[in-house]
């Protein structure tokens, strides 16, 4: 059998490029979004790319929970534990720049900061690929208090979903800061759902569903969110969403969990992939 | 100084002066200290509260920017009696915030979210005013030059986020 060695420390290099600049810079599209946004604070939001990229202070205070989801084939073997790379990275990332240290130890009771950042959520996933991805998100809790779980009827209609997605997103989606990038899991169990709603933000944007009968209704929801018109800073003065993405799973018969996931306006993530340093035979 | 009672809602302006930063778990720590009768070692009368928690700062500049105002207001009535003149967050608020700031006529501003950068700018100062130990979550006095903000509810009661139309 063939194994695949994958050097840790090249993963923790990647990474720490790609986390510092998720903090402090945005992709072209969202780029493009903010300089043509001309509503209530829009010279703030424009300057706010350029100071960024300049200080290297980041574009939100909220520098966010790092969610990983990492991609590895089922023959890949690590040099180091992958979740303490994966939490170095983060560490170096939030200790060496003026970040904000957003994590707590416990949550109920002593609710204490990590003061580094860490732990990052890891989700791993064995596939059949010949190397490491690497997904992540930064997640800020603003948005993250927008996600959603819930349990339908299975013999609902289509309708009715995008009924209870859209009406979220009404009620909720301006504490998210808009306009959104929603990512929505459905099928599966509760749980599945709620992870499969976070891999749809980390879908490239212009991504679509590869079942057409999914791109669609991607398309639709989108279409349906922004003639609600929440708008930048959720003032009412333009889109709601840049993008949906749904992915969905096999269920129960009694069941139809759809989950809900939004990240910002800033869409702060990334992708790392990482080759394998050597190949050896067991 | 703002004159708040004049101020009416949706108008935009650039605040000069001081806010006191303090956010959920310093504002639960508070109600704390008070349900055990002790005193608070700092004055919020008079006092802007934003809602918010900075970066660690680069050369004395700080990123900071408003968090969720929402889940403050639990905590509203509180603020209101302890004398704090304004708070200033993002978002929405709850009928009960609505009519707090209309009962006691106190003003919420919205600042701009998910600007930490651009607004570093304008923070001229920063100063740790209490609960060290928690870090970004302490409470903050911060200085700022013209620091942008639109008003969300008026003195009297009036919501950015219920008209039906408005300009900025």
């Amino acid at each position: 059998m063939r194994i695949l060695v994958v050097d840790c420390k090249k993963i923790k290099e990647k990474l720490v490029e790609k986390l510092l600049r998720a903090n402090i810079s945005v992709d072209d599209f969202v780029k493009k979004q903010i300089e043509e946004y001309t509503g209530p604070f829009s010279d703030v939001l424009k300057r706010n790319l350029i100071v960024a990229q300049q200080t290297g202070l980041p574009l939100c205070q909220d520098t966010g929970m790092v969610e990983f989801f990492v991609f590895v084939g089922y023959n890949v073997v690590f040099t180091q534990p992958l979740e303490d790379i994966l939490n170095e990275a983060v560490r170096q990332v939030y200790m060496r720049n003026p970040f904000r240290y957003s994590v707590v130890k416990d949550p109920i009771f002593e609710r204490k900061n990590t003061f580094d950042n860490t732990p990052a959520v890891v989700h791993t996933f064995i596939t059949d690929r010949e190397n490491v991805q690497i997904r992540f998100l930064v997640k800020g809790g603003g948005s993250e208090n927008l996600t959603r779980l819930f349990m339908l009827n299975p013999s609902v209609r289509t309708d009715e979903i995008l009924d209870v997605i859209v009406g979220h997103i009404k009620e909720h989606g301006a504490k998210g800061c808009p306009p959104l990038n929603v990512g929505i899991g459905i099928g599966g169990s509760s749980d599945k759902a709620l992870v499969l709603s976070k891999l749809a933000l980390t879908r490239q944007r212009n991504e679509e569903n590869s079942d057409p009968r999914y791109a669609e209704l991607e398309k639709v929801i989108v279409e349906r969110l922004n003639e609600l018109k929440i708008g930048f800073q959720g003032l009412f003065s333009s889109i709601t969403a840049y993008a949906v993405h749904i992915e969905h799973a096999p269920t129960h018969i009694a069941n139809l969990p759809v989950a809900i996931s939004v990240d910002c306006y800033l869409c702060r993530k990334g992708v790392v992939d990482v080759e394998p340093e050597r190949i050896e035979s067991l | 100084m703002l004159n708040l009672r004049e101020l009416r809602v949706s108008e935009r302006l650039n605040y000069s002066g001081s806010f006191l930063i303090m956010r959920d778990a310093a504002q639960r720590k508070i109600q704390d200290l008070l349900e055990q009768k002790k005193s608070l070692t700092f004055d919020l009368s008079g006092q802007i509260v934003f809602y918010a928690g900075p970066t660690k700062p680069l050369n004395d500049k700080v990123g900071i920017g408003p968090t969720t105002s929402e889940r403050m207001d639990r905590y509203l009535r509180m603020l209101f009696e302890l004398g704090v003149a304004a708070t200033v967050g993002k978002g929405k608020r709850s009928e009960l915030a609505r009519n707090l700031c209309q009962f006691y006529k106190r003003v919420y501003f919205v600042a701009p979210s998910g600007a930490a950068a651009a607004l570093s700018e304008h923070v001229k100062k920063i100063e740790l005013i209490a609960f060290e130990d928690l870090g970004p979550e302490a409470v903050y006095r911060i200085d700022v030059v013209d620091f942008p903000l639109i008003v969300a509810i008026d003195s009297e009661g009036n919501d950015l986020f219920s008209l039906k139309s408005f300009s900025i």
